[in-house]
């Protein structure tokens, strides 16, 4: 799987720079009109792109074909792009968090309460996202994984509402509001390791020509 | 160790296309060269042979084990039409990639074909030509101590300098008599030059499995008027055509007829006539 990971960091790495520098300069820039810990919602989705440009060059080079000649599994292969995935969103996230701990560093009020409600709103709505997103880039047309994955995304929130709105009707989320949010990312944690179960199961079948 | 690869019973079917009990084996230390027009099934066959599309029924083995697992696919060195690498990467950064994927790479013997091939180690793929791309792919297939080389097409497009370039080196590789090759092309004068037998496969079927010299030394095309061609025995013919002046008559035995029709004019066949015939031909 590391040999895999490896061509994926070199497909993506301009992709990945560009999205960081532009996550550290974006964070600075909101810290005049937001919260600065509000980029830790947008950081992990944003970084995680590089992924489907990955899956996108895949499908183009006709490498999936390729690969599974190779010593490496078919549930490797798809394991790799989830692992990948998850990588890219920490990655983004500790970027994310440079802007935020330099301005409480110089004084500007970021609380521990912030970062991790906007931590784990970010990191829900990423790991939801991906868990649609990456089995329809192998079931569907990959070339389309891009559209899926910014369609996935909006889905994602409605989601998160939903779930929360759900959450509501057991605990009050206006006072446990952090709590009701680490139980959405508990579920999207979940999620996503189901749905790199059913993406596994769906590529071992699958014709590759 | 007998065969290479040994397909059994290989039956697949698509909407428009069955790939019909194909069977045939890639005895150790040989070449097969794998023949039939475009859409025969040649490249659906070792499609089903490497696990990349399901197969309904038949047994394949390679090296000796109907599991294709991970220890087995080390062994296996497979080249298709195109480079089939993502374009950005060079070779050098390729380089990087196998070595994590298979645990018999061996860098030197990658980078001394590099150089043998006169490839740029710095430069991206999409910048090379689709002869440079193919030898990329080669050199990659043969840098994990390969026993079983498979190319699909792989010489397809290629001028014949390339061309020849990429035969020397598959005779080079099954110098050792463990090293086996199975190469699908149409493109049979290729065939021709290196193949040890010869698989012809039209429309889903094995039509025959055979040693090329005995394809090239017994098959032969008689070439004959309509009033010969009446008096043929129908059993001597494989297939037939006719064109403008003469009837063209596909057959197995050039010496043993030749005695039997001893005014006929019998020629040897090339591999692309008797494909020719057998796919334009009557019967």
């Amino acid at each position: 799987m590391r040999g895999v990971l490896v061509k994926d960091l070199y497909i993506a790495k301009s992709n990945i720079l560009v999205t960081l520098v532009s996550l550290i300069v974006l964070g600075f820039g909101l810290s005049f009109l937001l919260e600065p810990s509000a980029l830790l919602v947008l950081a992990p989705v944003a970084s995680t792109t590089a992924v489907f440009i990955s899956i996108t060059s895949d499908a183009a080079s006709r490498w999936n074909k390729n690969v599974i000649t190779m010593p490496v599994s078919r549930s490797q292969i798809i394991g790799e792009k989830y692992v990948f995935y998850i990588l890219l969103a920490i990655l983004g996230m500790g970027t994310a968090l440079i802007p935020c701990v330099i301005l409480a560093l110089l004084g500007v009020n970021v609380t521990l309460h912030a970062l991790c409600l906007y931590g784990s709103i970010g990191m829900s709505a990423t790991l939801l996202a991906g868990g649609i997103s990456l089995p329809c880039a192998y079931v569907f047309d990959p070339e389309k994984s891009q559209i899926v994955f910014m369609m996935s995304f909006m889905a994602s929130t409605g989601i998160i509402a939903g779930l929360v709105l759900l959450i509501n009707l057991f605990i009050p989320v206006k006072h446990h509001i952090l709590s009701a949010f680490h139980i959405v990312l508990l579920i999207s944690v979940f999620w996503f390791i189901l749905s790199y179960r059913i993406a596994a199961k769906i590529y071992q079948k699958q014709d590759i020509t | 160790m007998n065969n290479a690869l040994k397909i059994s019973g290989l039956t697949k079917t698509y909407k428009d296309f069955m790939l019909d009990h194909v069977s045939f084996a890639v005895p150790c230390g040989s070449i097969v060269g794998l023949i039939g027009e475009n859409g025969a099934g040649k490249s659906t066959t070792i499609n089903a042979a490497l696990g990349l599309i399901q197969k309904e029924s038949g047994v394949v083995s390679i090296l000796e084990h109907e599991s294709l697992d991970q220890d087995i696919k080390e062994q296996i060195g497979v080249v298709f039409d195109g480079s089939n690498y993502p374009e950005i990467l060079s070779p050098r950064k390729l380089n990087r990639v196998m070595k994590n994927i298979y645990q018999s790479w061996d860098e030197q013997t990658y980078i001394s074909l590099l150089q043998q091939f006169s490839l740029p180690p710095d430069k991206r793929i999409k910048q090379f030509s689709k002869g440079m791309k193919m030898k990329l792919a080669i050199s990659a297939a043969l840098s994990h101590h390969s026993k079983l080389l498979i190319l699909d097409e792989a010489t397809s497009g290629l001028d014949p300098v390339v061309r020849d370039d990429i035969l020397d080196m598959l005779l080079d590789f099954v110098q050792d008599e463990e090293h086996s090759i199975l190469v699908s092309s149409h493109i049979t004068s290729d065939l021709e030059k290196i193949a040890d037998y010869i698989v012809f496969i039209h429309a889903g079927k094995v039509i025959f499995s055979r040693p090329k010299d005995e394809l090239i030394e017994q098959y032969g095309i008689l070439k004959c008027g309509a009033a010969q061609f009446d008096a043929l025995d129908r059993s001597d013919i494989i297939a037939y055509r006719k064109l403008d002046y003469e009837w063209q008559v596909l057959i197995s035995d050039r010496e043993k007829l030749q005695r039997k029709y001893p005014k006929a004019l019998i020629v040897p066949a090339t591999i692309d006539e008797i494909m020719l015939l057998y796919v334009k031909g009557e019967k």
